[in-house]
């Protein structure tokens, strides 16, 4: 029986029908997991954005907090104002600064948080009371050490005082940069102000060693990643880029002036 | 029936792909600084071997010679994407970190291994058996190193504290080494070094002996 | 009784047969401590000579004594400044007791300074004695055979390249790993190709590293922060080392922040002029680390940098920063896991050179880039070994054609 297997009249059947039948199932698997894959993804940024701004869940369903508290919007930094005709669910940012034509390209001192190049359009997530805004919900990234990391700032309706910080993705070394996620370094950030007296040059990051309150400053101040001088320097590099004039800082001021 | 206990259990202890045959080591270093992502991988190594020897098998009478390892490379590759579509499906967290993973398993020596060695000359329930078990080896190394690095690297077990960090106010201090991929090279070498020295007939041949001194 | 015949009785005992048999390892190196071993080789073509591996391995353990007191003295002295600076006059815990009892804190006085540094190294010299000495024991046992002295120098050597701060139960791990698994798995002193001393605090240096690297870890006063030269000159190259008021001669005395016995390359540069002197530690390692050193820091210097301090870093500032010195003399230069042949410890050395200067420069993670080149350079002493016997082979060859 072996012997006629090897004609190739079999072989090419063999191959076919194998290749029918597996193509059927992979595509089956992915068409019909795509929903509760997208869903996943959605529901994992959502979540991520609801920790930043440092509202709980608390059991609940976490769509239903979000489209509840939540509304995104899309932000256009090259003009500064905002995007409309930019559907915020489309919008892939890091698709976006890769290509070209669809991206800022930074260079030199500009490039303080070491990303080359970011999408023009970001997606900004609001919380809002009536008309009022209370909450901003910023998404930043930028170098660190070993890798970018990525993740959002949500700021107060003053766009000064920081309400949450957290990053959702980064590969820094376990126990130093990657103490990023510690809760008790993020519970750090809330209260802290971006500002001191320049609206386009922020003031907040860390330092060396621990915040002594009291101290001058120290509502600018956060306390650096013991052993981790080069994930502080890079968390601190990327949120001065975001927030400084390169970043949102042009269109806050807009914000705050009721330009836009 | 005592065919089927011996192709499941044999490869756990007596003849396991990872400890006596040194393969699929690529995977064990990375998946295995947290209990749960090598739980989730075990399971899927355990399902594709399974089941991709039970495909090699069911078709084994039919396979042109000259293409089969590509046949088998088809069956278990359409067989590792499923599987990493129902993870992305249904524990998405954990897809996140088990990332290119999964997606490797189709390298996995192991699989392929099983598929050409077993799947080929034998019946589909004792082939699917033989997968089973092979998985179930290769998961059961992942899983002691998983535990003994999410143990002593951040002292939890399924991310649930058993040793309270300094970090967070308590007396353990991690090992940071342990979260490190190398470190999995450790403690694979020491586990076999342990099982060795248990099971005297897994020690191999050395291959040479340096000569004594003339006289 | 003397001692002699003291343990002429107790051998029997220790013998196959006997009733400690499984204690000979034991026996034997107190045996040995107090005489020379009472065989002699017997076989054909065997070179004697008055020096053997125990007398060798007690001198290179000598040989660390003046980097090992300078560095005390260093440790007590750095304290005992950031005390006074920081208004402190007692010092805390059970060394604090210990050194209250013996001495006062004015960095100006030698023994003040030097008993402050006793208490903080001797316990961590103790444990790698204990708890290294416990492996070494078990597995001459285990393995039928004799304990090695090779252990004295690992110990002292691995002792004083960590910093004075380092928890005791690290100390105990590092050893444990560095005798485990840098040396006894791969078959006992002579068949080991890392470094023990380095492979134990590779170890401890990827496992807790913040209690092996960073600001804090150097000056034993608790909440005093001093950074290595090697993280100022990253900072700011060497304009920052010498903002800092510390000059080149502060860092070749070793009045600096460190690891206890790296500090001083006036200490380390004696006791390694003596085990060259002796013909223990190759020159031509040393002669190649400093050639691969000098070579690529001009080689970065050329290039230069705007970005990266680091680039400008004359060679001479290299050779006192960290632990160059002390990799160089005593650890690049262990005959067990460096080159064999002639030419292949120029190379060796060379390459431990160059990597050093690499690491140091360019990887922003790692500044500390000697621990890691002797490990690596380790890696490949094999091989550049077999290309220096093929390439012999092959000469010789071509001399014989007829």
């Amino acid at each position: 029986m072996s012997t006629n297997n090897d004609t190739i009249s079999k072989t090419l059947i063999v191959t076919i029908s194998l290749c029918v039948v597996c193509a059927v199932l992979v595509s089956a698997a992915a068409v019909g997991l795509k929903p509760m894959q997208e869903a996943n993804k959605a529901l994992d940024m959502k979540s991520n954005i609801l920790a930043a701004a440092q509202i709980e869940i608390q059991g609940q369903d976490i769509n239903q907090v979000f489209d509840n508290q939540i509304t995104a919007r899309v932000l256009d930094l090259e003009t500064n104002t905002w995007a409309d005709d930019v559907d915020p669910l489309k919008l892939d940012e890091r698709k976006a600064a890769k290509d070209p034509a669809a991206a800022i390209t930074l260079s030199g001192d500009a490039d303080q948080a070491g990303i080359k190049r970011h999408s023009r359009y970001k997606t900004l997530y609001m919380v809002k009371d009536g008309d009022k805004l209370q909450k901003l919900i910023l998404p930043i990234h930028g170098k660190g050490l070993w890798s970018t990391l990525y993740g959002f700032m949500a700021l107060e309706g003053d766009l000064n005082t920081i309400v949450g910080l957290g990053f959702y993705e980064h590969a820094e070394t376990p126990g130093l940069g990657g103490e990023v996620d510690n809760p008790s370094w993020k519970a750090l950030w809330p209260g802290k102000e971006v500002y001191a007296d320049n609206p386009l040059d922020p003031a907040i990051g860390l330092i060396k060693g621990k915040v002594e309150q009291g101290t001058a400053n120290a509502e600018h101040k956060i306390d650096g990643l013991a052993g981790a001088t080069l994930t502080s320097n890079g968390v601190t590099n990327l949120v001065q880029f975001w927030l400084g004039e390169n970043g949102y800082a042009p269109f806050l001021a807009k914000l705050r002036s009721g330009e836009v | 029936m005592s065919q089927v206990k011996e192709v499941v259990t044999k490869p756990v202890f007596e003849n396991n792909p990872i400890a006596l045959q040194i393969l699929g080591i690529c995977s064990a270093l990375a998946v295995t600084s947290s209990l749960k992502v090598a739980l989730v991988m075990s399971l899927a190594v355990i399902a594709v071997t399974g089941f991709s020897n039970l495909f090699v098998s069911l078709i084994r009478h039919h396979i042109p010679n000259n293409i089969r390892i590509i046949v088998q490379m088809t069956i278990i590759a359409s067989l590792v994407i499923v599987v990493d579509q129902v993870l992305k499906a249904f524990v998405y967290d954990l897809s996140k970190q088990l990332s290119v993973f999964v997606g490797l398993i189709i390298t996995n020596c192991i699989v392929m291994g099983r598929a050409e060695a077993f799947a080929m000359k034998n019946a589909p329930g004792i082939s699917f058996m033989d997968g089973i078990g092979n998985g179930l080896g290769y998961g059961a190394v992942l899983m002691f190193v998983g535990f003994i690095r999410e143990l002593f690297g951040s002292g939890s077990l399924f991310g649930v504290e058993i040793f309270s960090l300094v970090n967070n106010g308590g007396w353990y201090v991690a090992n940071g080494l342990m979260l490190l991929p190398p470190s999995a090279f450790f403690v694979i070498g020491l586990m076999i070094w342990g099982l060795r020295a248990w099971k005297k007939n897994q020690v191999e041949q050395p291959e040479f002996t340096i000569a004594p001194n003339t006289k | 009784m003397s001692i002699r015949s003291y343990l002429d009785k107790l051998e029997p005992h220790f013998h196959k047969g006997g009733k400690y048999e499984n204690w000979y390892a034991l026996y034997e190196a107190v045996d040995t401590i107090f005489y020379t071993p009472g065989q002699i080789t017997k076989t054909t073509a065997h070179v004697r000579d008055a020096v053997d591996l125990k007398r060798m391995m007690i001198l290179v353990w000598m040989c660390t004594f003046p980097a090992m007191f300078a560095g005390m003295w260093n440790v007590g002295f750095q304290a005992n400044t950031a005390m006074e600076a920081m208004g402190l006059t007692e010092a805390v815990g059970w060394r604090g007791a210990i050194i209250d009892a013996l001495a006062g804190h004015n960095p100006d006085s030698i023994w003040d300074n030097f008993i402050y540094g006793a208490a903080y190294f001797l316990p961590i010299y103790l444990v790698t004695f204990i708890v290294g000495g416990f492996w070494e024991v078990l597995f001459a046992m285990k393995r039928g055979h004799e304990v090695n002295e090779g252990f004295f120098v690992t110990s002292v050597l691995f002792a004083l390249i960590l910093p004075p701060t380092i928890p005791l139960w690290q100390v105990a791990l590092g050893i444990s790993f560095g005798v485990v698994i840098g040396k006894e798995v791969f078959g006992g002193t002579g068949k080991n190709f890392l470094n023990p001393a380095l492979a134990g605090r590779a170890f401890l240096f990827f496992a807790y590293p913040a209690q092996l690297s960073g600001d804090a870890v150097w000056t034993a006063v608790d909440g005093f922060s001093g950074a290595t030269i090697l993280s100022l000159a990253q900072t700011g190259g060497v304009e920052e080392i010498l903002a800092n008021n510390i000059t080149w001669m502060d860092a070749f005395m070793g009045n600096i922040q460190g690891s206890v016995g790296e500090t001083s390359t006036l200490a380390l540069l004696i006791g390694g002029g003596l085990l060259m002197f002796f013909k223990i530690a190759a020159w031509r390692i040393v002669a190649g680390v400093m050639v691969g050193m000098i070579g690529m820091t001009l080689l970065f210097n050329l290039i230069g940098s705007d970005t990266n301090p680091l680039f400008a870093v004359p060679w001479h500032w290299h050779l006192v920063m960290g632990g160059f010195a002390f990799g160089m003399l005593f650890m690049a230069t262990d005959p067990v896991s460096a080159s064999m042949t002639n030419t292949g410890k120029w190379w060796f050395g060379a390459l431990i050179g160059v990597m050093v200067v690499l690491i140091r420069v360019v990887n922003p993670a790692f500044p500390e880039g000697m621990m890691l080149a002797i490990l690596f350079a380790n890696l490949f002493a094999p091989l550049i070994d077999y290309f220096v016997v093929q390439a012999n082979i092959k000469r010789r060859k071509l001399r014989n054609v007829h």
